[in-house]
């Protein structure tokens, strides 16, 4: 008798038939991949697919640009960071705001880049913007540790590193199953992934390419319909279930928890890091005694609701009209991986 | 900022490779992987590569879906 052909991923996507499904993908870059291969048009009604609060720059709130901009305009010095967060709106301003009254804003590629800026310009005092998960700490502590070793006292870091499990904690009913966020998970591991299926939170580890996020989904309908909580790497040829020892003792070395704030979430407990008292000269906050700044957002966006999977950018109000790439009410509309700049680029409304 | 990218290890020297991205060179740090040596495929993220990845990642989603599915 003939073998019954198998299906293939996107048959499987596209012909599921099982009950209502929210999947959060909770990496931006997720979000801005699936809209670009055009795989949301290969889903059934029932299956959803909602943001989370995978992009650095989204998740940053208002009140860490505010700090950014009293450091470059009240101490003069000069801020290196990503490209994506110069454009984030802070309460009165923005960084390139703050440029142009005469605030030094470089953009650098990474924060090693930032480190040989202020070894090349030891006139200038540099603060290097440290925002991201599990995934960037690593490369922000080598700076510091550069730093150390080439003798440098003009180079701190303004954190707001963050890390994802007491975010999926905050999250867990937001979503039948998350997206796990592939880089991170190549630094973690999946222990967390693991722990979170015995607590009856479901989710997949998924890549990048276009086989790769096809195959996760897949996996994800198919193992839903089993009706148990389940994990499933599916990113295997970068994800080990180990993660990486080497940036894991890098940062418990250099960093302990602290409290973080969320764009949308608020202060979630132990959900960011800070360096260590030992490493405290690097510690823009202790260095420069930067006053307590509460920031706040324009009451209109509502790139917090966006963040949680509690509403889609074209339900906000000032979506696609005031707020767009070019004159951006909220961080989500900034940056490349922001959920608000991937409808908007992808001209999805659903 | 968050975007990996995946790229061929060109050299290797003091904690340092080169990394060819589709024919776009530069330096990133490799402190954080061991016996890396040219030829290697890495995933880079801000300035760090993170993980060491095959070349081709076609054998191992087919042999996912063959065993989930």
């Amino acid at each position: 008798m003939e073998e019954e052909k198998k299906k293939t991923a996107r048959e499987i996507i596209e012909n599921y038939d099982g009950p209502k499904v929210r999947i959060m993908e909770v990496c931006g870059t997720h979000t801005h991949e699936i809209f670009r291969l055009g795989i949301r048009k290969l889903l059934p009604p029932q299956v959803e697919l909602i943001s989370g609060p995978g992009c650095p720059v989204c998740v940053t709130p208002v009140g860490f640009i505010d700090e950014a901009i009293w450091l470059a305009l009240e101490k003069g010095v000069t801020i290196c960071t990503f490209g994506d967060l110069v454009r984030v709106p802070g309460t009165k301003m923005s960084l390139a705001g703050a440029r142009e009254k005469g605030a030094k804003i470089r953009i650098v590629y990474s924060p090693a880049d930032a480190e040989k800026y202020a070894s090349e310009h030891p006139g200038e005092q540099v603060v290097f913007l440290s925002v991201g998960f599990e995934t960037t700490t690593p490369a922000e502590c080598l700076s510091v540790k550069k730093a150390k070793k080439d003798g440098l006292m003009n180079y701190s870091l303004l954190m707001a590193n963050k890390t994802m499990p007491q975010a999926y904690e905050a999250l867990k009913g937001s979503a039948d199953i998350f997206l796990y966020p592939g880089h991170v998970n190549a630094i973690t591991g999946t222990k967390l992934c693991e722990k979170l299926t015995e607590e009856g939170v479901s989710g997949v580890v998924a890549g990048f390419t276009a086989k790769e996020l096809l195959t996760a989904l897949a996996v994800a309908l198919v193992k839903f319909q089993e009706g148990k909580p389940f994990f499933v790497n599916c990113y295997p040829r970068v994800v080990k279930a180990e993660g990486s020892r080497e940036a894991q003792q890098l940062t418990d070395e250099m960093t302990e928890a602290c409290d973080s704030e969320w764009r949308g979430l608020g202060v979630i407990p132990e959900s960011g890091v800070r360096l260590k008292k030992e490493w405290s000269a690097f510690d823009a906050r202790k260095k420069y005694d930067i006053p307590p700044i509460q920031g706040k957002a324009n009451p209109a966006c509502r790139c917090g609701d966006v963040l949680q999977g509690k509403c889609k950018p074209s339900d906000c109000k000032v979506f696609g009209k005031v707020c767009a790439p070019q004159h951006p009410v909220g961080a989500c509309m900034v940056s490349n991986e922001g959920a608000c700049a991937a409808y908007y680029a992808y001209g999805d409304n659903k | 900022m968050c975007v990996g990218l995946s790229a061929k290890v060109v050299k290797i020297s003091d904690g340092t490779a080169v990394i060819d991205a589709g024919g776009a060179k530069r330096e990133v740090s490799a402190q954080l992987l061991e016996d890396l040596e040219p030829g290697d495929y890495v995933m880079v993220h801000a300035g760090v590569a993170i993980a060491k990845i095959t070349e081709e990642d076609d054998d191992e989603t087919d042999q996912l879906m063959e065993d989930m599915l």
